[in-house]
């Protein structure tokens, strides 16, 4: 799941974000609602869907490395899944229910592979447009999306000072340090209103 | 018909982008691992303060735009997940739940008049934060991973004592915020004519 | 070290680029914070000095529309603050303290371009515009670069960028070099003093910088309680603290 992307001229990155987004919400369906039973049928149907996943990795040209790496972090869903599943249900429904959560998993992990986020921030706004009937502006969103990931480093940053103020008193207030972090965040929100109001936004 | 984004002005806009960032910043240090099951992350706790803080709408925005940029792929949830693969996975359901969880939180906290008051605010993270995320979570628990609902239950409660502490905790820094910075509360705090009196540098605010 | 420069004519500036103010007061919840605040400025390059909340960046504030006169009139180039915000918007450009509160977007060439938002341009335009703008910062290779990545003197210098990418014909600019080292408190107020063609009101503790502009203010106690040349004036803020 930990999937930035990764460049290259494939069919799969160069396919629209939409198309890939209406893909992936497809075949996740599919996947959920294919029959499970009889168990045979069902782990067949499942194991079908992860051989198609990963034939889209290949088609990607990131059938190695890459898709290694996002098997690797479904591990604790399976680890998960396998407990509990084995304890409540059984051998073969445990197999057939996790290969199937784990296809979807990592299928959605090539959607990020093979998109760029500024792309899928686009193809969001497009999205959302229909939404501007019930007076949500999809410009103003996407405007909060852009302020919001420009504002992350700025937090984090604040939130190490706090840190080192602290630990130049030498005091450690764990959690408490969350109150003197809000301070400062909603601080800096007010700064930034006012920079918005001076760019021209109302 | 409801009007909510347009109702937001550059002061809120702000708010609400810091709130996101917040909410992404405390899961930077990574699941804090829980003797027991999956580990917990302080990420829901900022999910509990946006609707303490910000109330109702506002908080329910802070929590969409967070989730927004997780879907389209940044790696914001704690321990670096992040991309569409969160919302359709196990945990899914839960994901979703911090939107009407935040919502419901901030309604329950900022309903009333006057100050902000503890039990409101603690009923507000225990309703919000625990009763209407899980019951967004462990249907689609149970239907992603195909285990019945009650033993989804059953295998979900190894986090409440986790989660009970989040509620405390929330409710407790939401009121010494209350105490050190009335104006992060807006409106609601300009409404009770509170001047800001608050600390001014990092050094003076870290010492409370 | 030069004493105030005689104003040179800027054939850039538009007549009636005068700022007015007739008997202004603000009150932020019920707290004055200026009070009978009366001025006329015409000058290019106006200095406003003063102890910290002493009421100057109110004054700035007030110029940039971000807070309303509670009593009194404003007029900026003829824009009646209050009636006239988007008209004013599209006149003045405000660079703040703080760098890292006006970086909006998360790279350098959409940060820049966000100020032509609304604009009008299409796309190309807006490119190209941004890209001329860069280059004349001396920023062409950070395009694309996280904002936040920039050094302080940097992101100042995108601040900058940002505010004049829109020609405004007012520059606000309070307290810009605070928090800059000296060598980029340099260039950014050279780029203010002397490469602008707007007119510009520059919020200050750098006495230096003050004393390259046409005219200074003096705020106290949210007064305005002296005005006129910046040599003579930065003379008397300095015996009043000898």
């Amino acid at each position: 799941m930990i999937a930035v992307y990764l460049p290259g001229d494939s069919l799969v990155h160069r396919a629209p974000a939409g198309v890939k987004l209406l893909l992936l919400a497809v075949l996740g369906l599919a996947l959920s609602l294919l029959p499970r039973e009889p168990a045979l049928l069902g782990l067949v149907l499942a194991g079908a869907g992860l051989v198609l996943v990963v034939l889209l990795y290949a088609l990607a040209g990131l059938a190695a490395r890459p898709l290694l790496r996002q098997l690797w972090s479904t591990r604790w869903i399976v680890v998960l899944m396998v407990v509990t599943q084995l304890i409540f249900l059984g051998p073969a429904e445990a197999a057939n229910n996790t290969v199937r959560v784990v296809a979807i998993v990592v299928l959605a992990g090539l959607l990020s592979l093979t998109t760029r986020t500024a792309e899928l921030l686009t193809t969001l706004e497009r999205l959302l447009a229909p939404l501007a009937r019930v007076g949500v502006d999809p410009r103003r969103v996407s405007l909060t999306l852009s302020l919001a990931i420009t504002m992350i480093p700025v937090i984090a940053e604040l939130a190490r000072q706090v840190r080192e103020a602290q630990q130049a008193r030498g005091v450690r207030l764990g959690v408490r340090a969350v109150v003197p972090l809000l301070v400062l965040a909603l601080r800096h929100a007010d700064d930034v209103a006012d920079a918005l109001s001076a760019r021209g936004i109302d | 018909m409801a009007r909510t984004a347009s109702r937001f002005d550059t002061r809120d806009l702000a708010r609400i982008a810091v709130f996101a960032a917040i909410i992404a910043v405390l899961g930077l240090p990574g699941p804090i691992p829980v003797p027991g099951l999956v580990p917990i992350t302080a990420q829901t706790l900022g999910v509990v303060l946006a609707g303490t803080v910000l109330g109702p709408l506002r908080g329910l925005a802070a929590v969409a735009v967070f989730e927004l940029l997780v879907l389209v792929g940044l790696p914001l949830l704690s321990g670096g997940h992040g991309g569409p693969a969160v919302f359709v996975g196990v945990t899914a359901g839960y994901l979703l739940g911090w939107l009407p969880g935040a919502f419901v939180t901030g309604l329950v906290a900022h309903s009333g008049r006057g100050a902000l008051a503890g039990w409101r605010v603690a009923l507000g993270a225990v309703i919000g934060g625990i009763v209407v995320i899980y019951t967004c979570g462990i249907p689609v628990q149970s239907l992603v991973t195909g285990l019945p609902l009650g033993a989804t239950i059953i295998s979900s409660l190894a986090f409440i004592p986790g989660d009970l502490i989040k509620v405390v905790v929330a409710t407790l820094l939401t009121l010494a915020l209350w105490r050190a910075y009335p104006p992060a509360f807006g409106r609601r705090a300009e409404r009770r004519g509170v001047r800001s009196a608050a600390p001014t540098s990092v050094e003076e605010t870290a010492a409370r | 070290m030069t004493p105030a420069q005689p104003a040179e004519p800027h054939p850039g500036r538009p007549p009636g680029a005068v700022i007015e103010l007739s008997g202004v007061d603000v009150e932020l919840g019920g707290t004055p914070v200026l009070s009978g605040v009366d001025a006329r400025l015409d000058q290019r390059r106006v200095a406003v000095i003063g102890a910290n909340g002493s009421g100057k960046s109110t004054f700035t504030r007030l110029l940039g529309g971000l807070v309303p006169p509670t009593r009194g009139t404003v007029r900026v180039h003829g824009i009646d603050v209050e009636r006239g915000r988007k008209a004013l918007r599209a006149a003045v450009g405000v660079v703040f303290t703080n760098p890292d509160a006006q970086i909006l977007m998360p790279t350098v060439a959409d940060d820049v371009a966000f100020s032509l938002r609304g604009s009008g341009l299409d796309r190309a335009a807006v490119v190209e515009r941004v890209a001329g703008t860069l280059a004349r910062f001396g920023m062409s290779e950070l395009a694309d670069a996280p904002a936040h990545q920039l050094s302080g003197g940097q992101k100042q210098l995108l601040a900058l960028a940002a505010v004049l990418i829109r020609e405004p014909a007012l520059v606000i600019a309070d307290e810009p070099t605070t928090l800059l080292d000296l060598g980029n408190a340099r260039r950014i107020g050279g780029i203010l003093i002397d490469d602008l063609d707007a007119q510009l009101v520059v919020v200050t503790h750098d006495l230096e910088l003050a004393a390259r502009c046409d005219v200074a203010l003096r705020f106290a106690e949210g007064r305005l309680v002296d005005a006129g040349e910046p040599a003579a004036l930065i003379a008397d803020y300095r015996a009043l603290h000898a």
